[in-house]
């Protein structure tokens, strides 16, 4: 994976906005401030963020519809000139679903196939809109359409057309579990055939399930950027017990709740052992014993909370680094 | 790069097809014309059926260029306010090549519906017996020169401003107005005015006489041809003199609404 070719490469890249007519550098929005970001080919990259962090701002200039301030964002290797043939490749589903609403879902799907330059044939219309569910709305008008459809028109059109980017943003807003369901089914279905995915989005549940790399965005910054697997792994160190307890608790005991008889909490996994012994010697019933699974939202949260003191320089890009384990 | 063209003039002829806000305008315009013709055609008599065919094709002439306006005008600023050419720039299609599309579309429809005024007009000059028909496709090719000249200025204004602005700027800041204003100034200065107003209003009057586009070239010399169907041999010059300006000038047009697009944000 770290020989393949940058999809994105954002260098030093700043956004900023005019606030009023006449904007000063004082008065003037920074929604992306000094990024430095790169995505890899056959990668589920997710940006995450507070609203208003620069995600969208982000994802704007990687396509090219924002021009930047100043930096430098290269798309597959060349700028993002608005329907250049680097387009070829790409696909993108905006967070807004800002589709020709005068159009029915079949005219859509054939008039946004043929813009890739290619006479789109019917069955293949039929296949992607039956893929999806949208095979009895063929002829209904996008203005319609609920927002779920128009989601899913937007996927279709990427499994229409042989595209190595996908850009993805907000994918799963406003949808029901149903649709959601289905999307995250075809988003994993064209990841695994090799397509690159930049996905924008609050839902980290999300990402957990989807994503292999994931940067966290703040204020115009990417403040950390890592694999998914790393930033789950981070506090593995710690394991998550449940027991009856006969009397005392052990003092290495972390986040211990008492709930009735049971005990809840962690414990070190250097204290495992310590654990075990000291659950036969006092005769206490243990219920369960697990390693603890750390969620995104936590390390999300952790990483979050760390960055809210820093002086605004903005950090490198690379891995995390390792959290202080809280005691209790 | 055809197949891109032909694309977007599907797409764009989808559009008029269903625009509700352009039946509407089309409706309520052919309405007031109708209204201001009616009353020609039921005093109509075998002496003044001429008369009653060219006021009405004059009528319809006059509705189509209005019409072709609001085709240029329309399918521009309900994209751009519908923010979905994002969904077309992010995709190998060039927005100088969707701009040519968008022209292309209104020309054809505006071409479409000229061609059904000369039809009927023709027909019912023959079937008057009036030998006039060289007069109908003579202001017939002089109406879709303005036409043209007309599509590519209110695209250009779309692109640029808010679409009830450019409508507005076009009702106002039209040649012979600026022309009457000068006119005006003129006559003051003529009659011995000393306002100092006045001598700086005459020059700037001009000034924006010379910068607006003038839609029906060569309008003084055609203007025997409209009021009598018959045509000079040498007057099918001006004619085509109008479509050289109205395509000289959609061309310019083009190239400004193409710097304006480029620079509208689309997300």
């Amino acid at each position: 994976m770290e020989t393949a070719q940058p999809v994105i490469a954002a260098e030093n890249l700043h956004v900023h906005f005019r606030r009023g007519l006449i904007g000063t550098p004082a008065t003037r929005i920074r929604a992306l401030d000094g990024m430095n970001l790169e995505v890899r080919e056959g990668e589920f990259f997710a940006l995450v963020g507070q609203n208003g962090a620069g995600k969208s701002t982000a994802m704007y200039a990687f396509l090219g519809l924002l021009r930047p301030t100043s930096g430098r964002v290269r798309l597959m290797g060349g700028a993002p000139e608005l329907g250049s043939a680097i387009y070829r490749g790409v696909a993108y589903l905006p967070e807004e679903p800002h589709y020709h609403l005068y159009m029915t879902v079949g005219e859509a799907l054939r008039y946004y196939g043929s813009l890739y330059g290619r006479r789109v044939a019917d069955a293949e219309i039929s296949s992607a809109l039956d893929r999806l569910g949208l095979g009895p709305f063929r002829d209904l008008r996008l203005s319609k359409c609920s927002k779920g459809m128009k989601q899913k028109l937007g996927i279709a059109q990427c499994l229409i057309h042989d595209v190595r980017v996908l850009f993805l943003d907000e994918p799963t807003r406003g949808l029901d579990p149903i649709v959601v369901v289905t999307v995250r089914d075809v988003l994993r279905e064209l990841h695994g055939r090799g397509l690159t995915v930049i996905m924008n989005t609050h839902v980290l549940s999300e990402v957990e399930m989807l994503a292999t790399r994931v940067a966290i965005i703040e204020r115009g910054r990417v403040i950390a950027e890592d694999s998914l697997e790393h930033l789950l792994r981070s506090e593995q160190a710690l394991y998550q017990v449940t027991f009856e307890p006969n009397g005392s608790t052990p003092e290495y005991l972390l986040h211990a709740e008492r709930r009735g008889e049971v005990v809840w909490g962690t414990i070190p996994a250097e204290r495992l052992h310590d654990f075990m012994q000291f659950a036969r010697d006092t005769g206490a019933r243990l219920v369960e014993c697990s390693l603890k699974k750390v969620t995104l939202e936590e390390s999300f949260m952790k990483i979050l909370k760390g960055d809210s003191g820093s002086s605004g320089v903005p950090n490198p890009p690379g891995p995390i680094p390792p959290e202080p384990l809280k005691t209790g | 790069m055809l197949g891109l063209l032909w694309a977007n003039i599907t797409a764009h002829l989808i559009y008029f097809r269903r625009s509700r806000l352009l039946l509407a305008f089309g409706l309520v315009f052919l309405g007031i014309i109708v209204l201001f013709a009616l009353p020609q055609l039921f005093m109509a008599t075998k002496l003044t059926v001429f008369d009653v065919i060219r006021i009405a094709l004059d009528e319809m002439e006059i509705f189509l260029v209005i019409f072709s306006a609001a085709l240029g005008l329309f399918l521009v600023s309900s994209h751009l306010r519908a923010r979905n050419l994002k969904m077309v720039f992010t995709k190998p299609c060039p927005p100088g090549l969707w701009l040519v599309s968008a022209f292309l579309a209104a020309i054809l429809v505006s071409l479409f519906i000229q061609l059904l005024i000369t039809a009927v007009a023709m027909t019912a000059c023959l079937a008057f017996r009036l030998h006039v028909q060289m007069g109908v496709l003579f202001v017939s090719l002089d109406s879709f020169a303005m036409c043209v000249g007309m599509i590519g200025y209110l695209t250009f204004l779309a692109t640029a401003m808010h679409p009830v602005l450019a409508a507005v700027f076009v009702v106002f800041f039209n040649p012979s107005l600026f022309y009457l204003l000068r006119v005006q100034m003129l006559g003051f200065i003529e009659s011995g005015s000393k306002n100092a107003l006045v001598r700086i209003l005459e020059p700037s009057f001009q000034l924006v006489y010379m910068a607006l586009p003038v839609f029906h070239a060569f309008s003084d010399k055609t203007a025997s041809v409209r009021a009598s169907l018959r045509v000079d041999h040498g007057q099918w010059m001006h004619v085509f003199g109008a479509f050289g300006y109205d395509l000289a000038l959609a061309a310019l047009c083009y190239c400004l609404s193409l710097v304006f697009l480029q620079r509208k944000r689309l997300i």
